[in-house]
């Protein structure tokens, strides 16, 4: 008797979680992302308005630290409970894909008079895979040099140095030890991902071969750029080495005069309130112009029913079309109607950052990428910390990426 | 027919132990196993059969052995010495003096603690710039990110995450060592170091067996802080 009581709550239990229709034919459909920071409060801004203006459809939005999130994703679309709308990461867009996934958008697009043309056409390549539109970049995320304008100000620099040998003059300047032996830097490398395959894309390598079918690590451009930024470590001491020092929170606490991050550490910069910083677009180290950049596209499932995927499409569109106020939150929108806007001209970061656009560099569209990138990551790590050989390293790094690709 | 009674009896006690015990750890050990007899991809419809493939695959990969020799340096670094600490810890404990009880919670505080816990605070001691061990010691030493040091380091942090844990086991040894056979010894004029060596440590024998081989065990399944505090670097 018990036994079937409780039984029955439980049922009831389970029925109650389930979605229901809501009022009068309202589509509730739901938004993940990764987005746990200051841009979550944006974000969730955005989606407050599109929720106001949009009655019909109704947009619960989830966080989930990036920590755990495409874990999260994966499950969802594995085995149900995917979200209708969720953010991916350029880079990862081609092997959601390649397994079948995700949603095709080509149709929604050609539909909806979603104009290429209005895209930055570099940017455009994100979100397409095998010749298909998987996803729709919402933003991009490049690398920009920021730098202490107190600092500069105090060492007599006037601007921001544009070549490498303004770079290693402008470096030098505030380079210093003071009385009670604390080191000011010029300049120091925050994340080594970004910051290596921004040398590397600039001397012509990079993780892959352009075919994306073999390691492009083990080659004569690799080494002239792990050597350049070795030259700025050990010949020039502009820079720390890398191993044991937190350069980023060197630059917040302006022990640092350059560092080169993510667009999506403005907001960061900005609530710390004794800092008086500047950006400007990555100096030109090497002879190819390239800057590493990241996209946060919107994709949807495979499985989805006609009238969720029109909601959710609608939405996506909202996101692209009002990206100004996702760009105020510290990201570039990849709109030129939006950029060419005078609001987003009176963005004096994000101006300075979106400079970059015509030749922002994304990490190859593999669908490998998660598992190759590491390798890379830690050859450049050892190769700036001095921990290996720049031959042996590189040839290590090259023979596990090969093997990772050769796999069925 | 009582015989049964007691039997089923015994049964339904078991049962709820059992069915999560086969739920959560027997089914999944099998299904592991099925799941690496093919080329598994979670999204993937289809799942080919590939037989014993991936171990083959595991066994060509150099990162396999070196992680096994990785592992196994952890064992022998934290081990050992661990279980000295915990024994040392012990005997310190055992001895009869006032606020005992407090030692004892403090000591065997940082088990209870969970994993993640542990590695953000010891993130803190050994951050290079800011952190307090290097404040203490007046240099700005690499912990973590130097590639020879920061096993060592991780060593130290599950020493004093796990001390607390084999120290009760120990005390409990401790406590069960009999007593006239420590007083015959010492009227044989055996004290101190020579005592405990000749007395203690083969009477506590049967502990210190235990405790090693879970030792051996815990440290060799080793994740979690290195995972929070190094992400798996640095060089591996």
């Amino acid at each position: 008797m018990r036994v079937t009581a409780i039984f029955a709550c439980v049922c009831i239990l389970i029925a109650g979680c389930q979605d229901r229709p809501g009022p009068s034919g309202t589509v509730e459909i739901s938004f993940w992302n990764g987005f746990s920071g200051p841009d979550g409060a944006t974000m969730e801004e955005i989606v407050k308005d599109f929720n106001r203006e949009n009655p019909r459809i109704r947009v619960k939005m989830e966080i989930i630290p990036w920590a755990t999130y495409y874990d999260k994703v994966t499950l969802g679309l594995a085995f149900g409970g995917a979200p209708d709308v969720f953010v991916l990461h350029a880079n990862r867009v081609p092997e959601f894909a390649s397994h079948g996934a995700l949603a095709r958008q080509d149709d929604l697009i050609r539909r909806s008079k979603i104009d290429e043309g209005d895209f930055v056409p570099q940017v455009w390549k994100a979100g397409l895979w095998d010749e298909g539109r998987y996803a729709l970049p919402l933003d991009v995320h490049p690398l920009g040099l920021y730098y202490n304008v107190d600092l500069f100000r105090k060492a007599g620099i006037t601007s921001p140095p544009r070549t490498l040998d303004e770079f290693i003059a402008t470096a030098r300047k505030p380079t210093r030890t003071d009385e009670r032996g604390e080191k000011q830097w010029g300049f120091a490398f925050t994340w080594l991902h970004s910051n290596g395959l921004t040398f590397l894309n600039q001397f012509g390598s990079g993780l892959l071969t352009d075919d994306l079918k073999r390691s492009a690590m083990d080659t004569p451009e690799t080494k002239q750029a792990l050597n350049l930024m070795l030259r700025l470590i050990e010949v020039e001491k502009v820079c720390p080495r890398p191993e044991g020092s937190d350069a980023w929170l060197g630059f917040q606490t302006g022990r640092v005069a350059m560092a080169m991050e993510g667009i999506y550490m403005k907001s960061g910069l900005d609530n710390q309130k004794d800092l008086n910083y500047a950006a400007a677009p990555v100096p030109q180290f090497g002879p190819v112009k390239a800057v590493w950049a990241g996209s946060h596209c919107l994709a949807m499932p495979a499985k989805q029913d006609s009238k969720r995927r029109q909601a959710a499409w609608q939405f996506i569109r909202y996101l692209s079309d009002h990206s100004i106020k996702w760009a105020k939150g510290g990201q570039i929108p990849v709109r030129k109607s939006i950029l060419a806007s005078k609001e987003f001209k009176d963005m004096p970061i994000q101006r300075e950052f979106a400079k970059q656009l015509d030749y922002v560099r994304y990490e190859p569209f593999s669908v490998r990428f998660n598992q190759i990138s590491v390798f890379g990551d830690a050859a450049i790590e050892a190769v700036v910390n001095r921990v290996e050989s720049a031959s042996k390293a590189l040839r290590t790094a090259s023979r596990r990426i090969n093997r990772v690709l050769d796999q069925p | 027919m009582k015989q049964r009674r007691h039997t089923l009896t015994a049964w339904l006690f078991l049962m709820p132990f059992l069915i999560l015990f086969s739920t959560f750890t027997v089914f999944p050990i099998f299904y592991g196993f099925w799941i690496s007899l093919h080329r598994w991809h979670v999204l993937d419809q289809t799942a080919p059969f590939v037989g014993l493939g991936n171990y083959g695959n595991v066994l060509q990969d150099d990162l396999f052995s070196i992680a096994l020799a990785r592992t196994a340096l952890f064992v022998l670094l934290t081990v050992p010495l661990g279980n000295l600490v915990s024994l040392l810890m012990a005997v310190g404990l055992n001895q009869r003096y006032r606020g005992q009880a407090i030692y004892r919670v403090c000591f065997y505080l940082p088990v209870v603690t969970s994993v993640s816990v542990v590695a953000v605070l010891w993130r803190w001691l050994y951050s290079t710039e800011f952190g307090l061990l290097n404040l203490l010691l007046g240099v700005k030493f690499p912990w973590l990110s130097n590639p020879n040091w920061v096993m060592p380091s991780l060593a130290i942090l599950s020493i004093w995450w796990g001390a607390g844990g084999n120290m009760l086991i120990y005390l409990a040894a401790l406590r069960a060592v009999p007593k006239d056979t420590l007083e015959a010894a010492e009227i044989d004029g055996a004290v101190g170091l020579r005592r405990f060596l000749s007395i203690t440590v083969p009477a506590i024998k049967p502990a210190i067996v235990f405790c090693f081989v879970m030792g051996i065990i815990a440290s060799s399944q080793v994740f979690g802080q290195t995972y929070i505090l190094t992400g798996g670097g640095p060089n591996y």
